[in-house]
């Protein structure tokens, strides 16, 4: 098809050793359901995302600290969106699903629109991606500019071994 | 020529996160379609209902709900549903002593077929009497 499909994955957390100890505290993740949340990508619906993800959070009883990494990373993924995915006015679906797998969690932001590329009106240094993938302990992204972009954010709850 | 937005949808697995979600979701939109405190308060009420009693009804193991606030309205729409689930739903939201909360609370309710399954609309409006 000639667009890129292949997922880039970067793994590794910055904050790993520096907040190893908070690890241990970390219950195991134990439901097995899942959330998945679509609205129109429009700057006010982050605020929803982020919200969402504070009560699946809570509801879980995940640590104060993947919480802040998660909110983080998808509060970039989703505002990435936001900002480059629809260029023609309207904007089109955000999706947000939040998958526990085990120990860990996975969080999935996707579009349907260009993907993800340099836009006319980007003027920051673009860190987005950087952070994200220095907050979460798995990065992957599948970008195709017919179909969209979907980056697979994982975090982990367990406890790490020494660094 | 307009495009419409696309809808806002929640779907969540059966169990304990469809109350927490499904309460937040409500309450957010439900502020930002300026829904006074009282109101809004009703709305995370009936969020609470259909959380607690949309999973006997749904179809499979999700509860989806699709969300479209208005002018001072928010329009839920629960489903799909198994047939009569609407109805039900409706039915096991009554409270004993203070009888249907859905019903009372909602300024309208209704059930739209659709296929084998069916949704329950609920919208949530401030009008000056209430």
């Amino acid at each position: 098809m000639g667009s890129d499909t292949s997922p880039h994955a970067f793994r590794g957390s910055a904050r790993e050793s520096s907040n190893g100890a908070r690890a241990h505290r970390v219950p195991r993740i134990t439901t097995s359901s899942d959330v998945r949340l679509t609205l129109p990508a429009r700057p006010e619906n982050v605020a929803v995302i982020r919200h969402v993800l504070g009560a699946f959070a809570e509801a879980m009883h995940l640590p104060a600290g993947m919480v802040e990494d998660m909110r983080l990373a998808v509060t970039e993924a989703c505002t990435n969106v936001v900002r480059h995915a629809y260029h023609d006015g309207v904007p089109g679906p955000i999706d947000v699903v939040v998958r526990p797998k085990g120990d860990e969690l996975e969080l999935i932001v996707s579009d349907h629109g260009h993907g993800m590329g340099p836009s006319p009106d980007a003027t920051g240094p673009g860190l987005g991606l950087p952070l994200i993938a220095a907050l979460a302990e798995k990065l992957e992204i599948q970008q195709c500019p017919s179909r969209g972009s979907r980056l697979s954010m994982t975090f982990r709850s367990r406890a790490r071994g020494p660094a | 020529m307009t495009t419409a937005e696309p809808a806002t949808t929640v779907s969540i697995a059966s169990g304990p996160l469809v109350g927490p979600i499904l309460r937040r979701v409500v309450g957010m939109l439900a502020a930002r379609a300026d829904l006074p405190l009282d109101r809004l308060d009703d709305a995370v009420l009936v969020a609470d209902l259909i959380a607690a009693r949309a999973p006997a009804h749904s179809i499979d193991d999700k509860i989806n709900v699709a969300l479209d606030p208005g002018d001072r309205s928010l329009l839920l729409r629960v489903g799909p549903l198994r047939q009569g689930g609407g109805q039900a739903l409706i039915v096991d939201a009554a409270v004993p002593g203070v009888g249907n909360v859905i019903e009372q609370l909602a300024d309208e309710l209704s059930i739209r077929p659709e296929g084998d399954t069916e949704y329950l609309h609920v919208l949530l409006a401030y009008t000056n009497g209430r």
